[in-house]
Parts: C-alpha cells; structure tokens; sequence
C-alpha cells in the first residue's frame, strides 16, 4: 500500500519544477536566436502555442466532453487583447524586461479570454452534443465578423505590436503548464467528476456533482489557457489579424484533440506538434504534377481499405495483426508511389499544381481517415505511463494499476 | 432631422421594403431547398450533415459544366440564347451530379461509422466539408470564380407591379414640369436653327439653353420626388418560374414523404432506428434514399442559386448557403420537413433586411445569432417539439 | 421517525398525469418497497423525489425540510441517492473510479487545490479510493476494481451502481429495480446485501421492483401504484390478500 508523505510530494514537485524551468532555458537557447533561427523559432513557438491551445480544448472536449468546435474565438480574444495592450500601454516602454510583460500581457489576455468562456459556457448548460457545437462554430465565426468590422481593431488589416524574443521560454512553460494543470485534474478525484459529466450528464448529477460548475469551470480553463496561448502568439509574430483566427484554425485544433484520443493528454499533445508541424512544412513544398495527389490518394485508399478490413475481419494473435497493418501501410506507400509515376507519364496529368494547396486536403483526409479506423483517436483515452508502454509491447506482467493496492 | 440622421436606420429607404422583403422570400425558397436536405438526414440519421454545402457546391458546378456543354461556356457561340429546355437540362444535370455526391458520401464515409458514437461522424462530416472545399479548390479553382453565362437563362425581364402610385400633388407637378421643358425645348430649338455658329451661339441662345437645364434639373428633381413616395415591385420572370418549380418539388416530396412506402419507411426510421430495422425495414436503403434525395433537392437549390441569383461559383462557395440552411433547419425545428421551408424563409427575408438596414459587412453573422437565439431559448425550433431525455 | 414524507405529490405532462395525489412516509430504517404495474409512475416518483423532475403540485419533505423543486446534485448532498432502471454507469471509467465520484460530493478541498496538485487534494483523492475499495468489497466487486464498468456482465453492473449510490453516503437509498436481469442466485445475494446495507449502514432504503417474491421477502411495508394513484399500503401480508392489488396485476399477484 502505497501512502502519501508529504516529504516525497514536496521532493518530486520540486524535482518537476526545476526540470520543466530548465527545459525552458533550453528551449530558448535553441530556439530563442536571431539570424537563421527566425524561421525555426516561428515555427517551435506556434508548435507549443498549438500544444497548448489542443490540450485546452481537450479540457473542454475530451475530459469534460463538452463538444465545442470554436476555440479560435477564445485565442483571438487573447490575441487581440495583448496586441491592444501591447500597442496601447507598452510602447514606450520596450526597454523593460520583455518576459515581465508577456507574463503580464498571459495573465490579462487568460481573464479576458476566460470571461469569454463563461459566457460561452452558459449556453452549454442547455445544449448537448451538436447543437452545441453548432453553437461555439457560430460564437468563433461572429467573433470574428465583429472584429473584421471594427476599426479599432484594425478591421481586416489586423493590428501590429511588439515582437519579442524570449517568447519561446513562455510558449513551452505555458504548454507545460497547461499540461500539468490536465493532468493533475485527471489524477485527483475533481477530475473524475469531470470525465463523469463527459460519460453521463443525468447520473453525475444524481451522485451530486454539480454540472454547472463543472462544465462552466471546463470552458473558463480551457478558454482562459487559449487566450493565454494568443497572447504569445500576438507577441511572437508581432502582428494579429482576423485570418490567422478563421473557422480553419478551429477545425486545426479539433482536428488535434480527436486524432490524439479525445481526452487523452498525451494523444493530443503528440497529435498537435505532428499535425502543426506536417501542414507547416508542405509550405514550401514547391509545384507538383497533379498526378502525384492523385496517385497519393489512390495509394490512401488502397491502404486504408486493407487496414479496416483486417480491423473487420482478423481477430488472431495481437503482434501477426500487428505486422499485418503495418503491411498494409507499406503497401499504401508503394501503391501510391507507383500510382503517381505511373499518372504522372499521363500528358493531361502533367499540369503543374502549387503544392501548398494540399495543405488543408492532407488535414482533412488524416481526419476522415483516423474517424474510419480509430474513431477513439490514437490514443484513445489512454495516459502515457511506463505500465502503459510494458503493456504495448506485450509484457504480460503487468501490476494492475497501483490505485487499488 | 439631426435626430434622425443620428439613428443607425436612418439611411433605410422605406419604399423599397417590399421589394427585399420579395427578394428575401425567393432567396429563402432556395435555402429552403437545401435545408431539407439537412433536416431530413437529421431526422433519419441525427447527424448534422456538414458537408451538405459542399453537395450544393457540386450541384452548382455541375449545373455550370452542363452550361457549358451545351455551349455556353467560355468561347462558346455569342448569338446562343438559352430557352426553357437549357434550364430544364441544367436543373437536372446539377441534381445528378449532387445525387451522386450524395449517395457516394453516405456510401463511403457515413455508413462504415454509422455504429460508432455519434460524434465520430460529426467529426468525419467536419473533414469531408474541409477535403471537399479544399480538394475542389486544386481540381476546380483553376480558372477562379466561374458564374453561369446570363444568357441561359431568356427570362430575366422584370415584371413590375406598381404598389403605390405616386403621390398626386408631386406627379402633376412633375407633369406641368415636363410640359414647360417641352416649351423650353421646342423653343431652343426653333433659335438654334437660326443660329449661325451652334457652338457659339449668341446671348439669346445662351439664355434660352441655360432656362431649359434648369428645368431639366428641377423636372428630374420633381420626379425623383415624386418617384420617391411610389412603391414598385419588380420581379424577374425567370425568379417566379422557379418560385414554381420550387413549390413542384416541394408538393412531390411531400407526396413522396407521406404517401409512398418509402416515405413511410423514412418517417419510420426518424422516429426509431432500431425498431424500424427489427421490423424489417432496410435501413441502408432508406437512408441512401434520404441521402440521394436530400442532396437532388440541394443540387436543384444550387442551380438556382448560381442561375437566377447569379451567385459566383468556386469550391467555397457552398459553405455559406450551407450555414444559412442549416440555422433554417434548426429554427424551423430540425427533422421537422415544413419547418425546414418555415425556417429558410425566415433566414431569407432576415438576410435581406440586414444587408437592405445597411450592416451587410453582418450579413453572415445574422445566421448564427439567429441560431444561437433560437437554440437558447427554443432548442427545438419553432415547430420542433424539445424531446426530454428519459431517465 | 419520518425521513421522508411525500404530500400530495402530482405531475402532469401535458395532458398525461404520470403521478396523481401520491402521500406515503418513511421511517428511518425503513425497508419501504413501491411496485405496480408497468407505467404505473414508479420511476417517475423517484425523478421527483431526487429532483429530475419537479412536482406540478403538491411537496416532498426529507428530514422534515421541503425539497421539492431542489437540483439533483443538491438532493444528494443532502442525503438521497438512486440507482437507474436502465443503467447508467460512467461506462469507459473503472468500477473503482465510479465509485469515487459516487463520493465525490463529500470531498473536501477546492478546485485550485486540484489543479496544483497540492497535498490536500491527493490524500482527499487517496481517502475516498479507500472508501470506495470498502464499498466494493461490500458488494463484492472488489475483484473488478480496475475493470472499465462497461465490460462487466449485468448483474455487477447493477451492484455497481449500488456502490456508486452507496458512495454518496446517503441516509436515504433509492433502488430503481435493483434484481432486474439476475437470476435467482443472484437475486438472492442482492437480498443479502439490501438487508446488509439497512442493518450495517443504517440506510433508509425505497425500492421499485416487479419481482413479488422479492418485494415481499424483503421489505417491511409496501406502497401500490397503478395509472399513478395510490391503490394500496401497508404490510407484505396486507398487500397480496388485497383484492385491489390482484385486479390490478390481473390476478398474477403472488
């Protein structure tokens, strides 16, 4: 029987602390440069912006299974309010210590934001499932025409403040705290009233949890942490604008927290640096002949035919239905390699396509794809844990979870 | 008049009120079309089918490549006028090609997860609208926004009714206007003929030109005036040609719905899935049925919407008709059929008075604080009853 | 001493009168049974009783304290549990998690202190996993501890809503058909442990079943419905000789 002492909790809370912190500074020495780095500090900094913004969501969504599909409003809420500060109330003071005043500029943009969620989370009291979620879609896209029409927020143009360096120490805390505070809730019992409201609405209510406090609670956290995360993402890139905030970076998100195993701390974090980073990349991808998409969709297919027709019929041994998926993976590889050389001799195929057109296309196949064959998500609802590893890899003896002994 | 002008309605023109408010009905009967659609998957299936805009999308493209086969499109003969048979062609080419849409989407992407929790196929109908707005874009955005050649479409003279005559006092005086500028005229004209330079006349001439532009000013003037207190409605023909074969469509699908054994099976099924399937109703074909069904409707919309609204097409396009159906659906009460057609009149005439109040920079936000308006203080929309969870 | 006291309690759907003019009274202690025929308005007594639906008239008294009109999650907290006809587990939690949300309610600390991970929460967290590992032994579920509930067969799951309810600490259990779906030896441990749970816990328990044997070997007074009016009360002796009850079950009385 395990015990808590209070000598050992204080031990590993700080051991925790002190490792995240210097993950931090490292982070900001790798990332943090100029000259070169710019690209890549850009693009780490949104990676752990989007972290933070799918595990927030994954509050609202997955723990509490509230299903709200417009978490760019709370982001832009955020955005726009350090960027207003920012211009409004820190321009003449740029010679101060620029991390002071992106914890100020988190902390103000997280209450605006977390008003927002309250207010949001008010009509999730009445609502369930997808009239829900038709209804945050609908504050996400009325947020946005407001801003678009106000002229003190830079209409269509969007607003411009101060850029700063040492963002990238406050992105990754700030993922790391978001993901801390999950997971916390998840290991004490608050959290299970939580995934208790998720599961069923009436009987958590009859065992007395309060569902207005706790799914209201959900969207104030969960929307307070994306304004945060906009905040971070005013003062990275140094400019906002109501089409870095569209339906698009909604779906973005979702998409996030349903690959990753709605509810699934780990399956979301893993799925936010992935699914950023991938989309991010086919930037630069340069022309392409329109063959190659075709024959990389046919080589979809063709994979993923084979994969749910073993997930359909084969039920042997784990590790041969194991090899067998990932033959089929392989298959898919060569079948669309092979489809693309072959489509590409074709005269009419030949037309020059600009690659970053598939950008959204490739996010919206993995998304109907992951929904045919795993609609739990990757991850499902499981946590990383070094039992949970043992018994991926097929050791059998595994101790049942230490919370019974 | 500060006061007035003052009121953000100031610049509302009260004379063309019912003008929009026709505009606003004819637009609705469109959305109409489409909003069955989502309200009879809702009732059979009670998914949100989100990518029912992009069906109506493809309807539009696909009443837009049959345009142009039947040489309309792009270098296609300058003389060619349409006729009631292009649009007859046109209507039927868009709803094969959003039929097909349809059934393809149910087939391949609803069916295979029609068993797991509900949300997985929200999820998927998300991605299909994305793969579909975005895909389309590299396939069909080649040659940017497309609109539908005008001249299909014969019918596009107005029809006018005049509602309101225009004040008496005003138009006589208008009139007596008009006679003095004839005066004026025949007058100029008769010294013009002696004049021996037209482009230098002598003061004489120079007075008689300047009294007839003054007259010209005030009787125009007078006019407007007058014009001002008259309501007129115009109607193209071809909008009442399809108001007609909207309400066709709509009889049939309610002779469909409630009279054959299909539609029986259908009503069947959206009150109890499971007991219909147990009393040895097909469910796969039922909802392929609604599917096909829905979509045809929303490929007829389409047509419409690109031909008489002259709505320019591209991949995104149907993504806002979409929403504008879908919160018509839900205000009507969504699973509910002549709440469905309730509902997009409303959101039609409602589009119509925001943009006609001068806010249209809010048109597409009407709909959503419609719908959050509605889903706040009546879920179950305005002929939908609210089903209470049973415990 | 009465604990709960329902007066005159009637709702109406509509047209529909689901419960008319319904008054019975519980003494502490109680093993009270309410049966009826099906759509008698059983279940919808204990949706008003525990506040999923309010009374069109008529009131509801708990300890002596009105509570009609009170939120569910209130009425628990004052001491009224339920379990569910249909059943109504967290289904992808474990048996030992359904548990602890069960007596979530009592628990101590704050959100923020959650959220910190600080060492409040924890030992509340690690107290009421205790709790719950005694209730599961209790109904003799502590074997499927770690099992999600929605893989357990039937008759464990409904014990396990017994733990849930039991987890709230409530003076007043409501079972919802608690024997439905068990076979006879199943039945009979469930008796067991109803008395278990009156004699050792001291919970008042009210139970809706359609089993006769079972109502009338278990509970000491017995309330009849039918079309939502009262038509019988009194003792299990009373009730099967009654000529009303038997016309009312069409003569299938016990």
């Amino acid at each position: 029987m395990k015990t808590f002492s209070v000598g050992d909790w204080t031990k590993s809370r700080l051991i925790s602390v002190v490792v995240a912190l210097i993950f931090c500074f490292l982070c900001q020495l790798a990332f943090g440069g100029d000259g070169l780095k710019i690209y890549l500090r850009l693009l780490f900094s949104l990676v752990g912006i989007y972290v933070t913004l799918a595990v927030s969501l994954n509050l609202i969504n997955g723990i509490t299974g509230q299903f709200s599909i417009g978490h760019a409003a709370f982001y832009q809420i955020g955005a726009y309010t350090a960027a207003l500060l920012g211009s409004t109330y820190f321009s003449n003071m740029a010679n101060h210590s620029s991390l002071l005043w992106l914890f100020m500029a988190m902390i103000f943009s997280a209450i605006v934001a977390g008003v927002a969620g309250f207010i949001v989370g008010l009509p999730s009291l009445r609502l369930r499932g997808d009239y829900l979620a038709v209804v945050t879609l609908g504050i996400g896209e009325i947020v946005n025409i407001i801003v678009k029409n106000q002229k003190s927020l830079g209409e269509a143009y969007g607003l411009s403040t101060a850029k700063y360096e040492s963002t990238v120490f406050a992105v990754v805390l700030l993922a790391i705290i978001c993901i801390a505070v999950s997971r916390n809730l998840l290991k004490t019992s608050h959290g299970l009233a939580f995934l208790a409201v998720r599961e069923d609405e009436i009987a958590s209510s009859a065992m007395g949890v309060n569902l207005t406090k706790v799914k209201v609670t959900a969207f104030v956290l969960g929307s307070a942490f994306a304004g945060a995360a906009g905040a971070l993402y005013a003062h990275t890139k140094g400019f906002v604008g109501p089409a870095d905030f569209s339906m698009d970076t909604s779906f973005l998100i979702l998409t996030m927290v349903v690959l990753g195993g709605t509810g699934s701390i780990t399956g979301t974090t893993c799925a936010a640096i992935v699914l950023f980073i991938i989309p991010e990349k086919m930037r630069d991808m340069h022309d392409l002949m329109l063959g190659v998409p075709i024959g990389v969709a046919i080589g979809i297919m063709v994979g993923v035919g084979m994969l749910k027709k073993i997930q359909d019929t084969f039920h042997g041994d784990g590790k041969v239905r194991f090899g067998m998926n990932i033959g089929s993976m392989v298959l898919g590889i060569i079948v669309a390699y092979g489809a693309s050389k072959l489509l590409c001799t074709i005269h009419g195929l030949q037309t020059m396509v600009n690659g970053q057109l598939f950008r959204m296309p490739v996010l919206a196949i993995t998304l109907v794809v992951v929904m045919l064959l795993r609609p739990q998500g990757i991850f499902g609802h499981n946590e990383f844990s070094w039992s949970w590893v043992q018994k991926l890899i097929g050791k059998k003896n595994v101790p049942e979870a230490e919370v019974a002994a | 008049m500060t006061t007035l002008s003052a009121l953000p309605l100031a610049s509302v023109d009260f004379t063309t009120l019912p003008q929009q408010l026709v505009n606003g009905f004819l637009l609705g009967a469109i959305y109409a079309l489409v909003a069955l659609g989502y309200t009879m998957v809702y009732g059979v299936l009670k998914l949100i089918n989100f990518a029912h805009g992009e069906v109506f999308m493809l309807g539009s493209y696909g009443a837009l490549f049959t345009s142009w086969m039947l040489g309309f499109g792009p270098g296609g003969n300058e003389a060619l006028t349409g006729s009631w048979v292009t649009l007859v062609i046109m209507l039927f080419g868009s709803m094969l090609v959003s039929g097909t849409a349809g059934f393809l989407i149910e087939r391949f992407a609803y069916r295979p997860i029609r068993n797991h929790p509900r949300i997985a196929s929200l999820i998927t109908a998300i991605g299909l609208s994305l793969l579909l707005q975005y895909g389309g874009q590299i396939f069909l955005l080649q040659g940017g926004k497309q609109a539908i050649n005008s001249k299909v479409n014969p019918y596009a003279d107005d029809l006018t009714f005049n509602l309101v005559k225009p004040d008496q006092k005003l138009a006589a005086e208008a009139a007596t206007y008009q006679k003095r500028v004839d005066d004026a005229q025949v007058a100029k004209d008769k010294q013009f003929e002696h004049e021996p330079d037209r482009f230098n006349p002598s003061p004489l001439g120079v007075s008689l030109e300047k009294t007839l532009n003054e007259l010209k000013e005030k009787q125009s003037d007078i006019t407007n005036k007058a014009n001002l207190t008259a309501v007129t409605l115009k109607i193209p023909k071809g909008k009442l040609i399809m108001l007609t074969a909207i309400l066709g469509l709509m009889c049939s699908l309610w002779y469909l719905v409630m009279k054959t054994r299909m539609g029986r099976a259908m009503r069947a099924v959206s009150v109890d899935f499971n007991a219909a399937s147990l009393m040895g109703i097909n469910l796969n074909t039922v909802i392929t049925f609604t599917f096909i069904l829905g979509s045809t409707l929303a490929g007829a919309g389409a047509m419409m919407y690109s031909t008489f609204q002259a709505a320019p097409i591209d991949s995104f396009s149907g993504a806002a008709p979409g929403v504008k159906a879908f919160v018509a659906a839900v205000l009507g009460g969504i699973g509910n059929i002549p709440g469905a057609v309730l509902g997009a009149l409303v959101m039609g005439i409602a589009e119509n008075l925001v943009t006609w109040s001068g806010y249209s920079s809010y048109r597409d936000a009407i709909a959503f604080v419609i719908l959050i308006g509605v889903l706040l203080f009546r879920p179950g929309g305005i002929l939908g009853s609210n089903k209470v969870e049973k415990v | 001493m009465s604990i709960l006291t329902l007066k005159d309690a009637t709702i109406k759907f509509g047209g529909l009168t689901a419960v008319n003019s319904v008054s019975f009274e519980l003494n502490k202690g109680d093993l009270f049974g309410l049966i009826g025929p099906n759509g008698a308005g059983k279940t919808t007594c204990f949706n008003i009783i525990t506040g999923v639906y309010e009374p069109t008239s008529g009131e509801i008294l708990f300890n002596g304290k009105r509570i009609t009109g009170t939120p569910s999650n209130k009425i628990a907290q004052l001491g009224i549990c339920r379990t569910f006809q249909n059943i109504r587990l967290f289904q992808s939690m474990t048996s030992l998690e359904n548990v602890v949300v069960g007596g979530f309610l009592r628990h101590k600390t704050v959100l923020g202190s959650a959220l910190c991970y600080l060492p409040g929460a924890i030992k509340e967290t690690e107290k009421l996993k205790l709790q719950a590992l005694e209730l599961l032994k209790l109904v003799d579920l502590d074997d499927v501890a770690n099992t999600r509930s929605r893989d357990l067969p039937y008759g464990k799951q409904r014990r396990l809503e017994i733990a849930r309810a039991l987890a709230t600490q409530p003076q007043l259990l409501l079972l919802d058909e608690p024997a439905a779906g068990m076979n006879p030896n199943e039945k009979k441990e469930l008796l067991d442990m109803v008395k278990k749970i009156r004699d050792e816990l001291g919970v008042t328990v009210l139970l809706i079943e359609h089993d006769m044997k079972f109502v009338m070997n278990l509970c000491e007074k017995i309330f009849v419905l039918d079309h939502g009016e009262e038509i019988a009360q009194g003792p299990p002796s009373e009730i099967r000789s009654n000529p009303k009850v038997i016309a009312a079950y069409l003569g299938e009385a016990v």
